[in-house]
C-alpha cells in the first residue's frame, strides 16, 4: 500500500511522526533543500492510505571515474510501517536510479558501527562492509562504509573490503 | 576573466589567499591587518574594499561594513578599467545581503551588466540578485537576454519558471503562460529539448492552462523518452487523461501501473475515480497547499445510473481479484484494502452493503490486523459507517481475535489494533466506566505478560506492546474526564513515566505526558518532556504547537523566550536562505524545484504560528520589563513605537494564514491548542479528533494575532497620553494633549474591539456591564484577557473620566476575585486553568495598567536633578485624577495581594504532604474499583519480575522505578510554577507600593 514518489518540500511538514523517532535525524533546511535542488531523483517518499508518510530515502550521486556512485544519506521508516520491507523498496529504487539512469558503479552508505539491526538489514539487501571509518560520528563512534556493486562494476571491484580502517579525513567525499 | 591569469579582482591571487584563509579560520583581526596593507598597495581596488567590508561584517561592525561597501560601489561606478568582475560583485553581494541591503547589490550588478552587456557570468549574477529579491519579472527579462546571448536551453527554462512564478505568486495574467509556451515551442522546433526537467516544466505549463491534450501529445511524442522512469511517465499520462475527462483511456493507464506496482494505493484511487468518472480527487491537485491528509470521502456519483455504476464497480472488482491472485504470496496490503475501498464506494452510492463492507474489513483484519498500521489503513472507511455498525464492527473484531490461536506477537498486535479501532470510531466513549476500567487493567496485564518478548531486542528497536501504554493512558484520561477523579490522571502519569523508564525513546509517551502535565500545572515538567522530543529545524514549525500556548500563558518567561527565539531563528534563517537554494535549483536545472521552493517559502512566511510568535516575542519583552517605564519605553523604541507591528496586523488581515502544524500527533482530548475537552464536562463527543480543524481556526487566529500586534502601538500612544494627563488636568489652560495621538489611539482601539467582534461602543457597554455585575464574566468567553486589556487602554484614552477608572478597578477586582473564588481551597491539580488566566491578567492588563499609572505619576514627580517640587503640586495631589489614581493603585494592590495569598496558601503545604496527597489518590479500593488498579498490576509485576525473564536491561529499568519519585517530581514542578508566579505578584505589589508612596509625596 505504498505510493513511492519524489519527495517535495511540503513533505517536510508531513514527516513529523517519522522524524520524532529518535533514530531519524532532522537536518536543517538547507541540507534537505540542497538535496532536492541537486538530486531530486534520489529523494523519495513512501506514502500510505490517508496520505500518511510511511518513510523516505534521501541520497545523491557523486564521484569520478570508477568511484562514480550513488550514496544513501538517510533512509527511514515510521515504526507504524516497519517490518513490511519498505526500506528495501526504497533502497532498491535508489539503486535502480544509480544503476540505470546515472550508470554508477556502486551504491554506498554509512552506518553507526553499533547499529546492529540496520547493519543486518543492509547485509540482507546485499551490502558489504567495505571499510571502517574511525570516529566518523561526532568524533566518537566508528562508522561502517557499506557498499553494493551495480551492473557497471562487472568485476565487483568496488566492494572488495579494505583491510585497514581509515580516518574521516581520508574519505573522498563528505 | 581576471582570475584566469592568477588574478583575483585584479590583484594577484597569492596576496588575497592569506586574507581568505584568515577569514575562514575566523581570525578577523589578522584578516583586517592584511587587508589594510593590501589596500595601501591597491587603494582603488573595489575587490580589496569588498574584502574589508566582509571582514567588518563578520566582526559585527555593520555600520563600518556598509560604509566600506558604499565606497566600493562608488569606485565600481567610477572605475573605467575593466575591474568589475563577478568575484568582486559576488563578494560585495554576500556582505550586502547580510546587511539587509540586497537592493545595493542588485544595482551594482545591474550597473556592471549595463557596462558589459555580453558578459554571461555577470548576467547570471544579476539573475541571482533578482531571485533573492523575488522579482520574477526582472528574472524573466534577464533570463531572456541570456537565452538570446547564449541560446542555451537552461536560460529559456529560467525565463519560463520566472513566468510561471509571476502567474502563481503575483497573480499576473495567464496570458503570460501563452508567451512561455510560445517560446518553448519555438525552441523545441529549432533545437528539440534535452532535459527531463525541462519536459516536466513544459507539461506543467500546459497543465496550468488546462491544455491537457496538448500535454498528452508532447508526452507521447519524441520528447516523452526523456522521462526514464516508466511509472512516472504513466502517472503523468493518467493524470492528464483524467483531467481531460478522457476517463476510459485514463483507466487503462492506471491499470497498467497497477499491474507493475499492485501496491500503489494512490494509483488505485485514481483508477477507481476515473472508472466512476469522478473528478473530485483532482480538485486539490493544483492546490499545492494540500499538506493535511485528505480522506476522499467526497465522492461524486450523481452522473451515473445504477446500471453504469454496477458494471464499472464489477470491473474494478475483477481487477482487484486479479491483483490479489497475482500477489498471493507477497503480503501486499494494497489489493486487499482495494476491496474495502470498493465496498465503501458502493455504500456511498447508496447500496445496502454494510455487512459486506464489515466482512471485508474483518478479512483485512484477519490478514493484517496484527500490523501497527491496520487502524490508520482503514480509518477512512470507518468514517462512513453508521454508529451502530461501528459498534458491530468492534464486536466482530473482538470475537474474531479470540478465536485466533496465533503467536504471542500476533495476538498482541491484534489486541492493540482493536483498541485503536475503538478509539478511532469513538466507540470507547460510549462504554460504561467499569468496562473501560476493566479493559485498561486487562491491557496492563497484557503489557506485562509480553515484556519478555522484548528481552533480546536492541535498545534502539521499538518494543512489543509499546503502544498499549499510550492506549491505557488515553483510557485513564477519559475516566478522569468522566468522573473528575484525579487519581486516574495521576495513574496515567505513572503508566507513561514507567513506560519511559523502560524505554526512553518513545515520543508518544512524551507528548501525552506533556499534555497531562500542562493540564495540572506541572508545566516545568511538561517543558522538560517537550525538550526531550528534540524538536529542531522544521519540526519547530510542525511540533511546537504542543507546548507553545501553555508557555505563552505561563510565568516561565525564560524558557518561553528561548522557545520563541529558537523557533523564530529557524524561520528567519530559512526565509533568508531560501532564495539561495532556489538559485541552486536553477543552476542544477531542477526547474520544478524552483517553483516548489518559492511556494514553500511563502507557505512558511504566512504560517499562523510564525506571525503569532513574532508578535508574542515582542509582547514577552514588554511583559518582562513592565515594572519599569523607562525600560518599557526603550523596548517600545526598539519596536519602532509599535508601528511595524501595526503593519503586521494589516498584513495578516490581508493574507491567508497557513496552518503547517501536525495536529495528528496531539492527544484526543486536545485536538488543537485552543481546545481542551477536559476543561468542560463530559459529553460523548462525536469523535472529531482527526478532522481538519484549521478552517475554524483561521478566523480566530487572525483576529487574535491582529489584536496582539496592535498592542505595542496602543501602549506607546497610551503612555504618551498619560504622561501629560495629570498635569493637564489641573492646568487651566492645558492644551488638552496632542490631539493627533488621541485620535490615533481611538482608531486603534476601534480596530481592537472590531477584532474582539464588536464596535467600540458595544465594547464599552460590555465592560461597564460586567464591572457592575449586570453581566457575568463568562460573557467575555475565552478572550477575557483581551477584553480587560481593552478596558485598560480605553481608560488610558480617557484618563480624566473618574468613572472609567472606577469601571476598570471593578473589572480587575471582579475578574480576579471570580477566579480566586472558583479555585477556593482546591489544589493545582484541578484549577490550573484558573491560574493560567490569573497569570495572564496580572502579567498583561494589570501590568499595562500599572504602566499607565507610572506614566501618570512620573510627570508629577520632581525631576531628578533639581529636586524641586513641580508647579501645582498641591493641586496635583488633590486633583480628582490623582485621587482616581490613588484609588486604582489601592485596588490593584489589594487584588494582587489576594492572589499572592492564595498562592502562599498553596506553597506553604509541605512538599511531603503534597506528595502524600498525590499518592493517596492512587490508593485503590479492591471492592469498588476506581483509580490505582492499573498501577497495581504494573507494580506487582515489577515486584515479581525476574531478570532471566525480561532480560537485564528491562529488569534494571523496572527495579529503578519509583512511583513516589514520580509523584514528587510532579509536585516539585507544580511548586516551581507557583513560585515563579508568586514572584511576579510580589514584584507587582512592590511596584504598586512604590507608586503609592510616590503619589503621597507629591
Amino acid at each position: 500500500m505504498t505510493t513511492i514518489r519524489r519527495f517535495s518540500c511540503n513533505d517536510l511538514l508531513r514527516f513529523t511522526s517519522v522524524n520524532l523517532d529518535h533514530l531519524t535525524e532532522t537536518f536543517n533546511m538547507s541540507f534537505y533543500m540542497t538535496y532536492l535542488a541537486r538530486w531530486p531523483d534520489y529523494f523519495h517518499v513512501a506514502e500510505g492510505p490517508g496520505n500518511r508518510v510511511m518513510g523516505y530515502i534521501m541520497g545523491k550521486v557523486e564521484g569520478q571515474g570508477e568511484s562514480w556512485h550513488g550514496h544513501v544519506t538517510a533512509v527511514t521508516v515510521s515504526p507504524e510501517y516497519r517490518r513490511q520491507q519498505l526500506a528495501k523498496k526504497l533502497m532498491n529504487l535508489l539503486e535502480d536510479i544509480s544503476d540505470k539512469i546515472d550508470k554508477a558503479y556502486f551504491v554506498d552508505l554509512f552506518v553507526r558501527a553499533s547499529n546492529t539491526p540496520a547493519i543486518k538489514m543492509y547485509e540482507k539487501l546485499g551490502y558489504i562492509i567495505y571499510r571502517r571509518v574511525l570516529r566518523y560520528y561526532s568524533g566518537e563512534e566508528d562508522g561502517l562504509d557499506m557498499r553494493k556493486a551495480l551492473s557497471r562494476d562487472v568485476e565487483k571491484k568496488s566492494v572488495i573490503p579494505l583491510k585497514r580502517p581509515i580516518t574521516p579525513d581520508e574519505l573522498e567525499y563528505d | 576573466m581576471a582570475s584566469k591569469f592568477g588574478l583575483a579582482g585584479g590583484i594577484p591571487e597569492r596576496r588575497v589567499r592569506p586574507i581568505w584563509d584568515a577569514i575562514d579560520s575566523r581570525q578577523f583581526k589578522n584578516a583586517l591587518k592584511l587587508v589594510t596593507s593590501l589596500l595601501s598597495k591597491y587603494p582603488k581596488s573595489p575587490y580589496a574594499l569588498a574584502l574589508k567590508a566582509l571582514i567588518h561584517e563578520r566582526m559585527g561592525k555593520t555600520d563600518e561594513a556598509l560604509a566600506v561597501c558604499l565606497d566600493a560601489k562608488e569606485l565600481l561606478y567610477k572605475d573605467d578599467s575593466s575591474l568589475m568582475d563577478d568575484l568582486t560583485l559576488s563578494t560585495l553581494q554576500i556582505v550586502l545581503q547580510r546587511l539587509d541591503h540586497l537592493d545595493l547589490a542588485t544595482s551594482c550588478y545591474a550597473h556592471a551588466c549595463g557596462k558589459f552587456p555580453n558578459n554571461l557570468e555577470l548576467m547570471m549574477g544579476l539573475f541571482n540578485c533578482y531571485v533573492r529579491e523575488y522579482s520574477f519579472v526582472k528574472q524573466q527579462q534577464t533570463a531572456i537576454k541570456m537565452y538570446k546571448l547564449a541560446g542555451e536551453e537552461r536560460f529559456l527554462l529560467w525565463a519560463v519558471c520566472s513566468i510561471q512564478l509571476q502567474v502563481l505568486c503575483d497573480k499576473s495574467g495567464e496570458k503570460l503562460l501563452l508567451l512561455a509556451e510560445g517560446l518553448l515551442k519555438k525552441h523545441i522546433a529549432a533545437h528539440s529539448m534535452h532535459e527531463p526537467e525541462a519536459l516536466m516544466v513544459y507539461i506543467s505549463l500546459l497543465e496550468q492552462q488546462s491544455k491537457y491534450n496538448d500535454g498528452l501529445e508532447v508526452l507521447s511524442g519524441n520528447l516523452g523518452s526523456l522521462l526514464m522512469i516508466e511509472v512516472e511517465k504513466l502517472r503523468i499520462q493518467g493524470r492528464l487523461l483524467a483531467r481531460a475527462n478522457d476517463y476510459s483511456a485514463a483507466v487503462d493507464v492506471y491499470k497498467k501501473i497497477l499491474e507493475v506496482s499492485p501496491d500503489d494505493w494512490e494509483c488505485f484511487l485514481h483508477y477507481l475515480g476515473c472508472l466512476l468518472e469522478d473528478d473530485s480527487i483532482w480538485k486539490y491537485f493544483d492546490n499545492s497547499d494540500q499538506i493535511h491528509p485528505t480522506k476522499h470521502t467526497e465522492c461524486k456519483f450523481s452522473h451515473l445510473t445504477e446500471e453504469m455504476f454496477d458494471s464499472r464497480i464489477s470491473s474494478a472488482s475483477d481487477l482487484v481479484q486479479k491483483l490479489q491472485r497475482d500477489t498471493e504470496n507477497t503480503n501486499l496490503r494494497g489489493p486487499h484494502l482495494a476491496e474495502i475501498e470498493i465496498e465503501k464506494r458502493k455504500l456511498l452510492f447508496g447500496k445496502k452493503n454494510e455487512s459486506t463492507l464489515l466482512e471485508s474489513l474483518l478479512q483485512y483484519f484477519i490478514k493484517f490486523g496484527h500490523l501497527a498500521c491496520y487502524a490508520s489503513d482503514v480509518e477512512a472507511c470507518l468514517q462512513v459507517l453508521s454508529p451502530n455498525k461501528k459498534a458491530e464492527f468492534v464486536e466482530m473484531l473482538v470475537k474474531s481475535s479470540d478465536s485466533v490461536s496465533a503467536s504471542a506477537t500476533k495476538v498482541l498486535g491484534q489486541t492493540t489494533t482493536i483498541l485503536k479501532v475503538q478509539e478511532l470510531t469513538g466507540f470507547i466513549f460510549e462504554l460504561p466506566l467499569g468496562e473501560i476500567e476493566a479493559s485498561a487493567v486487562k491491557l496492563a496485564k497484557l503489557y506485562c505478560q509480553n515484556l519478555p518478548l522484548s528481552k533480546d531486542l536492541d535498545p534502539q528497536e521499538s518494543m512489543f506492546g509499546e503502544e498499549l501504554l499510550s492506549l491505557i493512558s488515553n483510557m485513564l484520561v477519559q475516566l478522569f474526564w468522566r468522573t473528575r477523579d484525579f487519581g486516574y490522571l495521576a495513574e496515567a502519569i505513572m503508566v507513561l513515566e514507567l513506560g519511559l523508564t523502560i524505554r526512553g525513546h518513545v515520543w508518544q509517551y512524551k507528548i501525552l505526558l506533556l499534555h497531562i502535565y500542562s493540564y495540572i500545572g506541572a508545566l516545568p515538567l511538561a517543558f522538560e518532556r517537550y525538550k526531550a522530543l528534540d524538536v529542531k529545524n522544521i519540526l519547530t514549525e510542525t511540533v511546537s504547537h504542543h507546548i507553545l500556548r501553555q508557555m505563552l500563558e505561563s510565568p516561565m518567561w525564560v524558557d518561553l523566550s528561548n522557545l520563541l527565539k529558537d523557533y523564530l531563528k529557524f524561520m528567519d534563517d530559512h526565509l533568508r536562505e531560501s532564495a539561495d537554494l532556489t538559485f541552486l535549483a536553477y543552476r542544477h536545472r531542477n526547474y520544478s524545484k524552483v517553483i516548489e521552493f518559492v511556494l514553500f517559502k511563502q507557505r512558511l512566511q504566512h504560517s499562523n504560528q510564525y506571525q503569532a510568535a513574532r508578535v508574542e516575542a515582542s509582547v514577552l519583552q514588554l511583559k518582562q520589563n513592565a515594572d519599569s517605564i523607562e525600560e518599557e519605553e526603550r523596548i517600545l523604541e526598539n519596536l519602532k513605537s509599535g508601528v511595524e507591528l501595526v503593519e503586521l496586523s494589516n498584513e495578516v488581515g490581508s493574507k491567508t494564514l497557513r496552518f503547517n502544524e501536525d495536529m495528528l500527533t496531539r492527544p484526543w482530548w486536545t485536538p488543537c491548542p485552543e481546545k481542551n475537552y477536559l476543561l468542560g464536562p463530559f459529553e460523548e463527543i462525536s469523535y472529531c479528533r482527526k478532522e481538519n480543524v484549521n478552517k475554524d481556526r483561521e478566523v480566530n487566529m487572525k483576529r487574535a494575532i491582529q489584536r496582539k500586534s496592535l498592542l505595542p502601538r496602543i501602549m506607546y500612544l497610551s503612555i504618551q497620553c498619560s504622561s501629560t494627563a495629570l498635569k493637564e488636568s489641573v492646568e487651566a489652560n492645558g492644551s488638552g494633549g496632542d490631539l493627533k495621538i488621541y485620535g490615533e489611539l481611538k482608531v486603534l482601539l476601534e480596530e481592537y474591539t472590531k477584532k474582539l467582534g464588536c464596535s467600540l461602543s458595544d465594547a464599552v457597554e460590555m465592560i461597564t456591564d460586567i464591572s457592575q455585575g449586570a453581566r457575568t464574566s463568562e460573557s467575555l468567553g475565552s478572550d477575557l484577557v483581551d477584553w480587560l486589556t481593552f478596558a485598560v487602554f480605553w481608560n488610558a484614552w480617557s484618563l480624566s473620566s473618574h468613572e472609567h477608572w472606577h469601571v476598570l478597578n471593578l473589572l480587575f477586582e471582579r475578574l480576579i476575585m471570580d477566579r480566586i473564588r472558583s479555585m477556593g481551597s482546591s489544589d493545582m491539580n484541578s484549577c490550573y486553568s484558573d491560574i493560567q488566566v490569573l497569570v495572564q491578567i496580572i502579567t498583561e492588563p494589570l501590568a499595562w495598567h500599572s504602566l499607565i499609572i507610572q506614566a501618570c505619576t512620573r510627570s508629577s514627580l520632581p525631576s531628578g536633578k533639581k529636586k524641586k517640587k513641580p508647579q501645582h503640586s498641591d493641586q496635583l495631589s488633590s486633583s480628582p485624577m490623582s485621587q482616581a489614581i490613588k484609588e486604582s493603585i489601592q485596588c490593584l494592590w489589594s487584588t494582587v495581594q489576594e492572589v499572592s495569598n492564595w498562592l502562599l496558601s498553596q506553597m506553604n503545604n509541605p512538599e511531603d504532604d503534597q506528595v502524600e496527597r498525590f499518592l493517596s489518590t492512587l490508593k485503590r479500593n479492591e471492592d469498588t474499583g476506581g483509580p490505582g488498579q492499573v498501577l497495581g498490576v504494573l507494580e506487582s509485576f515489577i515486584a515479581s519480575s525476574e531478570e532471566s525473564e525480561v532480560g537485564n536491561r528491562i529488569f534494571e529499568a523496572l527495579k529503578s522505578w519509583s512511583t513516589a519519585d514520580s509523584a514528587r517530581k510532579t509536585v516539585v514542578a507544580q511548586q516551581r510554577l507557583l513560585r515563579e508566579f508568586h514572584q511576579i505578584c510580589e514584584s507587582k505589589s512592590k511596584l504598586l507600593e512604590t507608586l503609592k508612596q510616590q503619589l503621597s509625596h507629591v
